[in-house]
């Protein structure tokens, strides 16, 4: 009997620790694009590459980029990046970072 | 036009307070001038802010989308259990019948606006998804017997969740990633004055409990036209006028004995709830909403109240 509740118990948490590996399973096979998500130290989320055939920019209305490395939408003509946190796309307009005039691609000036 | 000077200027702004919690956007940018921000952005008109309603207080325009936003901030957790106190669960009622006047044919795609935690969505997905059921089980159609292998696979319906409030979306996705619900969802943060979608995108476009938060709602209703395809469905559920004097009496003197002092118990914050309550008085009657989407250029607008008119769910069409 007692070998029957420490098996028991040793399958639930088999079972447990698995459940959310599942989960996350299903979520990335969402998922379009490749992405640099999951070896970040950060932990993000991975980004829908789907949901780019709905999304443009607010402001200018014209597609957008998705740029892997830093994990963002860039809008070139404007010359702004929105970031994708947890993998939610932040499209509000006051929060796009500005892109340096000087670079192509999207190293950070810092800002607030 | 003002799309160029906006970033710099916010950029400005942005170097100048960093510290300031981000704020959303309520205004629409305009060319106007900007004063050196104290404790606000502002995009107001050259002759200076206009005023709106935040409750029974009026605050600049531009002062009402942060003020809106803290308040979701601060109740994003204990949303959803507030909504089963005030409305004695009724609010699940509410939302099940919009879905039920919906009655979304799998393949739909839905823009759920100010969709915070995602309620309308879940449903939204829940029915479509019993509609595949159905369907399946039903004899096979003649699409199944065909012959051709070539054919597109039938489209796949979409909810995707916009909210202004990142913490509502937070609490939506992590109710939605614990049931296991991610395949057709998708969570943006975006301005329902400023959609960050394209045009012609849409079936269904819904804003339940949120249109009356919105700084300028001719302009949500506008972006609403935008994005929805010619022949899509604008659903709004919105708290409104109640046409008996009885139930009037009642319903007010619960809303403001009654609701505040729930929020303070159960989410720590009276004041949120005050604004609550306050709004829900400040926004038009059915008829005048009626004719704010009329005037955006919607077609077919009918309104349909539920529990005396505590809840009115309007509907009209982009034709």
């Amino acid at each position: 009997m007692f070998r029957n509740v420490v098996v028991r118990l040793v399958t639930e948490t088999g079972r447990v620790k698995n459940a959310p590996l599942i989960q996350r399973l299903t979520a990335t096979s969402v998922s379009v694009r490749s992405f640099s998500g999951v070896k970040d130290a950060e932990q993000q989320q991975p980004f829908d590459g789907s949901l780019l055939e709905f999304l443009v920019c607010p402001l200018s209305k014209k597609p957008l980029r998705y740029e892997a490395e830093t994990n963002e939408l860039i809008n070139e003509e404007l010359g702004i990046a929105f970031p994708i946190i947890d993998g939610i796309p932040n499209m509000i307009p006051q929060e796009a970072r500005l892109l340096q005039k000087d670079t192509d691609a999207s190293t950070s000036p810092t800002q607030g | 036009m003002a799309a160029s000077i906006r970033p710099l200027l916010r950029r400005a702004i942005r170097s100048s307070h960093r510290n300031v919690g981000v704020a959303a956007a309520g205004v629409a940018g305009r060319s106007g001038c900007c004063r050196a921000p104290s404790t606000c952005r502002c995009f107001g008109d050259v002759a200076g802010d206009r005023s709106t309603h935040f409750g029974f207080e009026t605050v600049p325009e531009s002062e009402k989308a942060k003020k809106v936003y803290k308040v979701f901030e601060n109740v994003a957790q204990k949303y959803d259990t507030m909504n089963d106190a005030m409305s004695l669960g009724i609010h699940r009622l509410w939302k099940d019948m919009l879905l039920h006047a919906m009655r979304p044919q799998p393949g739909v795609h839905l823009l759920d606006v100010a969709g915070g935690t995602g309620d309308i969505a879940f449903r939204f997905l829940e029915y479509v998804r019993a509609q595949r059921e159905r369907q399946k089980r039903r004899a096979p159609s003649w699409r199944d017997i065909s012959e051709d292998e070539d054919e597109v696979a039938p489209r796949e319906s979409r909810a995707v969740v916009c909210d202004i409030n990142k913490e509502m979306l937070r609490v939506g996705k992590r109710k939605a990633d614990s049931a296991g619900i991610s395949a057709g969802l998708s969570w943006v943060a975006g301005d329902a004055e400023e959609l960050p979608f394209g045009d012609d995108l849409f079936d269904v476009y819904t804003i339940a409990f949120g249109i009356r938060n919105v700084t300028r709602i001719d302009q949500a209703l506008q972006e609403a036209l935008r994005v929805l395809k010619p022949g899509g469905r604008f659903m709004c559920l919105e708290f409104s006028k109640v046409t008996n004097p009885v139930l009037s009496r009642l319903y007010d003197e619960y809303s403001f004995k009654m609701i505040p002092v729930l929020g303070e118990v159960i989410a720590g914050d009276w004041k949120s709830y005050q604004y609550l309550v306050e709004s829900i008085r400040k926004f038009p009657d059915q008829e005048e909403f009626k004719h704010m989407i009329e005037d955006a250029g919607f077609y077919c607008v009918k309104y349909h109240n539920f529990t005396g008119g505590v809840v009115a769910l309007h509907s009209g069409f982009k034709l």
